[in-house]
């Protein structure tokens, strides 16, 4: 139990302000939850910070009342006994971290406690499992999300088991799935039966968490609000307290947003904007443009690359790609002059002593704009202040002061309103709207759904690294981001952050082939020693030569020089064969781990890809890769390693010219350096301009007939001389920053004898050298110029290996389908979609359908084309993972069943059906493995296929190849048919089974559809009312939701867009079946 | 080289003592003032890059060994020569010996920080009887650290947007200009990290009387005991001749 008696405490000491609170009498029970709540300032930190001991033991000040936690006096107890009886979290997820490991840090509180091992090894086991915490082991904090900081934080807290823990601000660093997760541990927290005090801004994810909500205001607390009442209270009341929303799905969804177009002058253009981080790319963006004057909110999970998207933009961080600012593309540095960022820590961005010197700094304007400024953002009264003196929400209008003032024209604004209470929150948002006209365009990276709504006109979604969605905030998208927001989920954990080098993950992909690429290193090592020697053994004769000595050993040394160069041919071949077979090994593991990559992901996302680019990056894209592998790494490490050996015997024969040698190589080594360096910043978008290139020849070539129909060859040919001359801008502009350095480099690696010869002579004429060792150098010189340039080359190659393997990583990165390992434990066969949403390349096509297709009976789908009918149908065979929502089978979520499962309970049957190149026999057996010849014969005389089979060439063994192009639409779709009769699922779905059915066949059809849905949970989708009319149940799907359910005579009578649907296909029915009516 | 401080010794085939790690730096600072012999600072550069390499960091043993050997070659190659440019033979000789003698040093460093964490250093430090107002400091250094480092990035990018650079040029024309910018805003960002840090850490009981215990086990081996012995004996050894 926590007592409060008549306590006031001020903040004194040194930095003291005086703030504080006064008389709070206040009682909290064991076991209960309360939120205390109020406007910033109103002392709801100090109340937590009473309770933990902090006030008045660390922030000091005078205390008058008392403070007792279960009886004991916690202002006056030794802040580290109180710490085993009262937890704390604090708001900043960066700075309660006393460890950089995770482990360390969760079990830091039992540690001082002085817990045995033993004790500590169980109660981290326990946290671990309560909390969920196992990814999050043995991780460096410094590279988690300020989520999971914050759940180490938390979880930190609970394994050292106080009796009342306090909260202060925990949420407002995090994202939306953070904050669900939060909300889980504090339920866990609660189930535990300990008391939770929480000081909060966010209410919304308390409310059915909190027993009573405690209202303080200027130091007292004014109210005590039960859960009930406070959930019942209405917006403005709210308001008026200063308080934020207790609902977001309460929040205004019906709001007109006039600025809200879709169209627009575009302010910011992107293209191929990619980014790496250490050797990943973490950032993908073919295309992206954001309309002049808008406020775009830049929504998604944490880790998910919105921020380095943004930095990405205002040019701060290398990326590649091209963007432009109003219409002009522009570089790094241009971008970075022209933008301006409000980041989430403001204390990094100011410089000056006062505000009016920060505003002046580095701009143009002069000081009576400054003022000017500052009376508009209501700071006048502050223009002389340091900055550092001012709150947080000043802080930050004046670097947003400071950004007017140097004129930038977009501005980003990371998470600004994290921590901020209503009042704070609202003003921002009036702040950005009314600078909307001046500035081009502004940036809100966010996870606040209240500042969204109040000052956005768009919504940019990402995911992964990639535009997910952009939308305008109109009535909506209004409802689609509150769905978004609202919509649970707490699965997030980043995932370990890869460190690997380029050629670590090149090795890291050869796999079990890497002992070849190391017998091909050794090889090529040989080669290139042996390469050497024969130098040596020519200096051998030249030393006698000059010596005046008789010449001997000539032969020996002729064959020296034979045998040099033959184990140079020798081994060097073998290297390369070795280098060969690691190679092609290599890729063959590079394919197979992007077969593993494919097969996890959902079926309509490489649909999407198109076979097209899947077959060029299996094939095209690792292939180009084989050429670098093979020769590269072995090749690469032979050149290297050999200058070296070398060298260190030049510094034998003598140091000072190797000395020599090795500044010449030096300089030679900056040169190419530098060309990497400027040719690495270009390489993304030389990369990309090819891929454009590419793409727009494919198009070109399949679009040929379209155009000459409609001659249109002028357009498309300027647009396709357009990319190619892009191409070659990009191409020409590559070299033309490397061409220098590289003639740099290459003329002093191929001449570095050259450098070495008039420092040797003066060594001879100094009395330094001896001729012998001269001409020893010189060798030695001569021996390894080809071999550094090899070297250069092979390094050059590097990062554009290292660029391709990063591209076909990133290529199959989306989400993978979530599947289970569950056995099919569903209750019967009924399939529930309940509130299932979807959004399709950014277009939200089901905005949630609810509905339940009974076992045994037959449902039909209905509705305009492109209503959803047919992604519904997906979505149950689980193409695709729906984006909210579920889908169960008697109860069962199909996401939690294996794949297996899944498909022997569902069957699907499509319009299209795929033959592989087998007999006719096995193509049928396909719906069920293991079927006996009878057993197929008797499902093909079912679907009604038996005939027609039997007419082909070899029956049932005719190969589908041959057969494939001689069998009509409706003797396919029965094949398909025959294959759903013998899988025998419990659940069919007809996806447009019937749309090339003909007249005659359609009899024998309907015979076998009758056949197949016996007994089943059917669901059937059809264009032509008329089949379907008899179903047990019609849904109409309207503007992505399921707008009426019923039978045919009920949707008549009930639904005047059922209505209107079942005239027009009658009219159209009678339009095509004329004839068939007229011979009836 | 790039100093993680990540420290991970998870990978290791042996598992040191922080105490004997820092027995280590000690004298490996001791070597380097007071050995003029090639064969002691020999000796304790293969035990340092053997227990780097049993420590869990191969690679980077590999390149200390190989740069302590091309060194010493380099300084044979350059004193087996009779006659050379003075001035030239005086500045290589220098440098070759300033780098001999400072990769003991910075290769136990590296042993020390790369694979010791926090609570091990505490750990050990308690079991050295030191008291706590003298570990908490050092814990807290090495905790800050990466700190410093993320608030560097974040002030980098608040000074390409401002205008304002931190390249050679600008240090030489407003030396304290230059100065003040990174350091003003690092400053207050650091401070307020202290703060709140140094709360946290009373509020979990971190100057609590009883015991400190440890989850990861800190205990000297007997791999402790030979390399300590091995790393003692050259010790003694440069310090009884060296006088």
């Amino acid at each position: 139990m926590i007592e409060f008696k008549n306590l006031s405490f001020h903040y004194g000491g040194e930095h003291g302000t005086g703030e504080g609170v006064d008389h709070i009498d206040l009682r909290i029970d064991d076991g209960e939850f309360v939120v205390l709540c109020g406007r910033s300032g109103c002392g709801k930190t100090t109340l937590t910070r009473l309770i933990n001991g902090l006030a008045p033991q660390f922030f000091e000040g005078p205390l008058e009342g008392s403070v007792t936690v279960n009886g004991r006096n916690v202002s006056t107890k030794p802040l580290s006994s109180i710490s085993t009886l009262v937890g704390s979290v604090f708001q900043n997820p960066k700075s309660q971290f006393f460890n950089i490991d995770t482990t360390s840090e969760l079990v830091f509180g039992c540690e001082n406690q002085g817990l045995e091992r033993a004790e500590i090894a169980q109660r981290l086991e326990q946290t671990v499992n309560d909390m969920q915490l196992q990814n999050l082991l043995d991780r460096n904090i410094f590279e988690l999300a300020g989520g999971e900081k914050q759940q180490i934080a938390c979880g930190s807290v609970y394994a050292s088991r106080p009796e009342v823990f306090v909260l202060d601000e925990p949420s407002s660093n995090l994202d939306k799935k953070a904050i669900w997760r939060l909300r889980k541990i504090l339920e866990r927290i609660k189930q535990s039966g300990k008391t939770v005090v929480i000081s909060e801004h966010r209410l919304y994810y308390l409310m059915d968490l909190a027993d009573r909500f405690i209202y303080m205001e200027d130091g007292y607390v004014r109210r005590d609000i039960p859960a009930a009442k406070m959930r019942a209270l209405s917006d403005d009341e709210l308001k008026s307290m200063g308080l934020r929303c207790t609902d977001l799905s309460r929040l205004e969804k019906s709001r007109e947003n006039p600025d809200a177009q879709p169209g627009g002058r575009p302010a910011i253009e992107g293209l191929d904007i990619s980014c790496n981080r250490g050797n990943t790319k973490i950032l993908d963006v073919e295309r992206l443009t954001l309309p002049e004057n808008s406020v775009v909110a830049l929504i998604g999970d944490n880790g998910c690359g919105k921020s380095t998207l943004a930095e990405t933009l205002c040019g701060v961080i290398p990326g590649s790609g091209s963007v432009a600012f109003g219409g002009e593309y522009l570089t790094d540095k241009q971008r970075a002059r022209r933008s301006f960022m409000v980041m989430q820590d403001v204390n990094r961005q100011l410089f000056s002593e006062s505000v009016i010197e920060e505003l002046t700094l580095n701009a143009a304007a002069d000081r009576d704009r400054a003022m000017e400024l500052l009376e508009e953002l209501d700071l006048s009264g502050q223009a002389e202040r340091h900055p550092a003196s001012l709150s947080g929400g000043q802080k930050q209008r004046v670097a947003i002061a400071s950004a007017l003032c140097a004129g930038k024209e977009i501005i980003f604004c990371d998470e600004p309103t994290s921590g901020l209470d209503r009042g704070g929150m609202e003003n921002f948002g009036r702040l950005l709207r009314s600078m909307r006209d001046r500035l081009r365009c502004t940036v809100i990276i966010t996870h606040d759904p209240e500042l969204v709504l109040e000052c956005c006109t768009h919504v940019m979604h990402i995911e992964n690294g990639r535009v997910m969605a952009f939308y305008p905030l109109d009535r909506e998208g209004t409802e689609r981001v509150l769905y978004y927001f609202l919509s649970p989920s707490d699965e997030s954990s980043t995932k370990k952050r890869e460190n690997l080098s380029a050629v670590g993950k090149i090795l890291k992909y050869t796999g079990s082939y890497r002992k070849y690429t190391f017998a091909a290193i050794a090889l090529m090592l040989l080669g290139a020693a042996s390469s050497v020697i024969p130098y040596l053994s020519v200096y051998r004769l030249i030393d006698q030569l000059v010596q005046r000595q008789p010449l001997s050993g000539i032969a020996a040394a002729i064959a020296v020089v034979l045998l040099g160069e033959l184990g140079y041919a020798v081994f060097y071949s073998l290297g390369l064969k070795y280098s060969h077979k690691a190679a092609y090994g290599t890729l063959e593991n590079i394919r197979c781990s992007l077969q593993e990559k494919m097969e996890l992901q959902a079926l309509g996302d490489i649909q999407e890809l198109g076979s097209g680019a899947v077959k060029k990056l299996f094939i095209d894209d690792v292939e180009s890769i084989e050429a670098l592998l093979a020769h590269m790494l072995p090749e690469g490490i032979a050149n290297l390693v050999v200058p070296l050996i070398v060298l260190l015997v030049l510094a034998f024969a003598d140091w000072q010219l190797a000395l020599v040698t090795i500044i010449t190589i030096m300089f030679g080594a900056a040169a190419s350096t530098q060309m990497y360096s400027v040719g690495m910043d270009r390489m993304g978008s030389y990369f990309a301009a090819s891929k454009r290139l590419n793409n727009s020849i494919i198009e070109y070539v399949n679009g040929m007939e379209v155009v000459r129909v409609f001659n249109r060859q002028g357009e498309v040919g300027q647009n396709f001389a357009d990319t190619v001359k892009s191409y070659r801008d990009f191409a020409l502009a590559w070299y033309r920053v490397c061409w220098p350095w590289m003639a740099a480099y290459g003329s002093i690696f191929a001449n570095i004898a050259f450098y070495t010869i008039p420092f040797g002579a003066m060594l001879i004429l100094l009395g330094q050298l001896s001729l012998s060792r001269y001409i020893l150098c010189l060798c030695l010189c001569f021996a390894i110029g080809p071999q550094l340039m090899h070297l250069m080359s092979f390094l050059g190659l590097l990062p554009q290996v290292n660029f391709k393997i990063q591209a076909l990583e990133k290529a199959l990165d989306r989400t993978a389908l979530r599947t289970g390992c569950e056995a099919f434990t569903g209750a019967g066969h009924d399939v529930e979609f309940r509130d299932v949403h979807f959004a399709y390349k950014g277009t939200e096509v089901l905005k949630g359908v609810s509905f339940t297709a009974k076992e045994g009976q037959l449902t039909a789908l209905v509705g305009a084309s492109g209503s959803g009918k047919s992604t519904l149908a997906k979505l149950l065979a689980h193409f695709y993972d729906v984006s909210g929502g579920s889908i169960s089978i008697g109860g069962q979520d199909i996401r939690h069943m294996s794949p297996d499962a899944l498909d022997g309970e569902v069957s699907y049957v499509s319009q299209e059906l795929f033959l592989f190149n087998k007999s006719i026999l096995e193509n049928i057996r396909v719906g069920r493995k293991g079927a006996t010849d009878e057993e197929v014969r008797e499902a093909a005389r079912k679907a009604c296929c038996d005939e027609f089979i039997l007419e082909l060439e070899d029956g049932y063994d005719t190969s589908a190849g041959k057969a494939g192009n001689m069998l009509s639409g409706g003797q396919k779709q029965r094949i398909a048919f025959a294959r759903a009769i013998l899988k025998d699922a419990p659940i069919i779905v007809l996806d447009e089974a019937t749309a090339f059915v003909d007249p005659e066949n359609e009899a024998r059809m309907n015979d076998a559809i009758k056949e197949i849905i016996k007994n089943k949970t059917v669901i059937v989708i059809a264009h032509k009312l008329r089949s379907v009319a008899g179903a047990d149940q019609l849904v109409l799907l309207e503007g992505g939701k399921a707008a009426a359910c019923g039978t045919h005579q009920e949707l008549l009578a009930a639904s005047a867009g059922y209505r209107k649907l079942w005239e027009a296909s009658e009219s159209s029915g009678s339009w095509s079946l004329k004839g068939k009516e007229a011979e009836k | 080289m790039d100093l993680t401080l990540y420290g991970d010794d998870s990978k290791g085939l042996i598992k040191l003592d922080p105490r004997t790690k820092m027995l280590m730096v000690l004298s490996s600072g001791v070597l380097s003032f007071f050995s003029y012999n090639d064969v002691p600072l020999f000796v304790f550069c293969t035990v340092l890059c053997t227990l780097l390499a049993l420590c869990g960091k191969p690679l980077t043993a590999l390149k200390g060994y190989l740069a302590f050997a091309v060194a010493l070659y380099l300084r044979f190659c350059i004193s087996s020569r009779a006659s050379a440019a003075p001035f030239l033979e005086i500045i290589s000789q220098v440098l070759i010996t300033v780098l001999l003698y400072c990769l003991p040093v910075v290769l136990s460093f590296i042993l020390l920080t790369g694979t010791t964490r926090i609570s091990q250093f505490i750990s050990a430090f308690q079991a050295m009887h030191l008291p706590m107002k003298v570990i908490i400091p050092v814990a807290v250094f090495f905790r800050f650290i990466p700190t410093v480092q993320e608030e560097w990035t974040g002030i980098r990018k608040a000074m390409a947007f401002r205008g304002i650079s931190v390249g050679l040029g600008s240090i030489f024309r407003h030396p304290m200009r230059t100065v003040e910018y990174v350091l003003v805003p690092m400053l207050f960002s650091s401070i307020s990290v202290m703060e709140e840090l140094a709360s946290a850490a009373l509020a979990r009981g971190m100057d609590m009387d009883v015991k400190r215990s440890s989850y990861q086990s800190v205990r000297l081996g007997p791999a402790d005991y030979i390399a300590g012995g091995i790393i003692l004996a050259v010790t003694i050894y440069v310090m009884s001749s060296g006088w």
